[in-house]
């Protein structure tokens, strides 16, 4: 499968948080207690029961109110951080461009939250798993939109192979700049180009989000360099032994026989 | 069984190379996972949204008897297969614990709701509606012309004591119900809750 594309036009967005409740009812996950945050918003961050939400932002610029709405939800980076992190093998990565997480695998060790530039992964306290958006993998391999595309009424979201909706972005984007000069892409190089694709209004610093969110440089030093050393010390030191232990025996018990020998001796 | 120096050696040995060559493959090859759909096996009903008068089409997902999802109909011209967050939380209503499934009565005075039957709830209305059309019924209402000053009298044969509130999840079919219906009890006030 070609690799897929959700992308997220926000200047289309009206917040009507019809992708959070469809969300919900196709993951069959409960409702739970919100309360007013700012402006609209009414969820602060992910939940394991919650995952996306709605993020309201008033700026005001020369006496004028910009509403920023964003749907936010796991980005499925190209380079996911978690997929590194992940201590159990518990991530993988699709071909269509998903970072979905097995809860048989997942252990709950929260490397995958921790490292996370956006910190989308969230345990759940019951069972100890670690839960987030999976893009409706389920319906996007049996040819279906992700449930919060499908039931988007403003066509904020829109789903497609990567390739085409890039272009279309990009159309949209110039279009989009006219009125919303400081309007930009977000996702397209960011975390290796990111599964789900922004048009912001504003700086991504603006809607909270990290201008270039990165792999976090423990994470990398850790996997790519004392990781792997590690292994090959410890690997190197174990063959040693292997090799000691074999040659000992491959030469005979020289030193038992000896030692045997003594203790008959001195019996 | 004492374990001696060597013996000892040799086991730590082998468990350190076994642990080594564990480290050495990565376990992390792609398994092919087949990503079954939770619709498999279940039959599909178009449907409409009830929640407003906007009518969107619906497609309800039904397996075992029991809505298992609820989705906007693609094939629909009024929405395209999209929904609001209102109607795509309409299977929660559906089976929601506060969902009122049968008529209930709360007597003048009580403070609680009892169940009742339909028979006796049809009944009831039936009998009121009738009661209170008899009471309030308007043979005839008087009127002052406004050019001669004279007061002339029209028959209306209206009642006045029944009025009926429309609502705004009340579509298109039901509003044309409900009108036809004030015009058969004879009572001129049909409202709806936008204009209170």
């Amino acid at each position: 499968m070609t690799r897929k594309m959700v992308f997220v036009d926000t200047s289309k967005c009206t917040g009507c948080k019809a992708c959070d409740v469809a969300c919900k009812e196709w993951n069959e996950l409960p409702a739970e207690k919100t309360h007013l945050i700012t402006s609209y918003q009414t969820q602060k961050d992910f939940t394991p029961k919650t995952w996306t939400y709605m993020t309201f932002i008033e700026k005001y610029e020369n006496q004028k109110m910009n509403f920023l709405m964003r749907k936010a939800q796991c980005f499925h980076c190209a380079e996911a951080a978690c997929l590194k992190a992940c201590s159990s093998n518990a991530i993988s990565k699709t071909d269509s461009g998903y970072v979905v997480i097995d809860h048989d695998k997942c252990i709950g060790c929260g490397y995958c939250e921790e490292n996370c530039p956006f910190g989308v992964p969230k345990a759940d306290q019951a069972n100890k798993k670690y839960y987030k958006c999976t893009g409706c993998i389920e319906r996007v391999e049996n040819n279906l939109k992700p449930a919060c595309v499908h039931t988007c009424q403003p066509g904020a979201l829109e789903f497609g192979e990567r390739v085409v909706l890039l272009g279309q972005a990009k159309k949209r984007l110039t279009e989009v700049q006219k009125t919303n000069p400081k309007a930009q892409i977000y996702g397209e190089k960011e975390m290796g180009g990111t599964t789900f694709l922004y048009l912001l209004l504003d700086r991504p610093e603006v809607y909270g989000l990290p201008a270039n969110p990165t792999i976090p440089l423990s994470l990398t030093l850790w996997k790519d360099v004392i990781q792997p050393v590690g292994g090959i010390a410890v690997g190197g030191a174990g063959a040693a032994v292997a090799v000691g232990v074999l040659a000992n025996l491959l030469r005979g018990n020289y030193r038992s026989s000896e030692d045997d020998s003594n203790n008959h001796a001195n019996s | 069984m004492d374990v001696s120096r060597r013996g000892f050696l040799k086991l730590s040995g082998l468990s350190i190379a076994a642990f080594a060559t564990g480290l050495g493959f990565d376990p992390a090859v792609a398994e092919a996972k087949g990503y079954a759909l939770k619709l498999e096996g279940s039959k599909k009903f178009p449907s409409i949204c009830h929640f407003c008068a906007g009518g969107c089409g619906m497609l309800l997902y039904v397996k075992e008897g029991k809505l298992i999802h609820l989705e906007g109909d693609s094939d629909h011209p009024t929405n395209e297969g999209t929904l609001c967050p209102k109607g795509s939380s309409l299977l929660s209503v559906a089976y929601s614990p506060d969902r009122v499934t049968k008529p209930r009565r709360r007597a003048p005075g009580a403070d609680h709701w009892e169940d009742i039957s339909w028979e006796e709830a049809l009944d009831r209305v039936a009998k009121k509606t009738k009661e209170v059309r008899d009471a309030s019924w308007k043979v005839a209402d008087e009127v002052v012309n406004a050019k001669t000053g004279v007061t002339e009298t029209f028959p209306v044969n209206r009642t006045e004591g029944i009025a009926f509130l429309g609502s705004a999840e009340v579509d298109n079919e039901e509003s044309y119900l409900i009108s036809k219906f004030c015009r058969v009890i004879g009572t001129p006030y049909n409202e709806h809750q936008a204009r209170i």
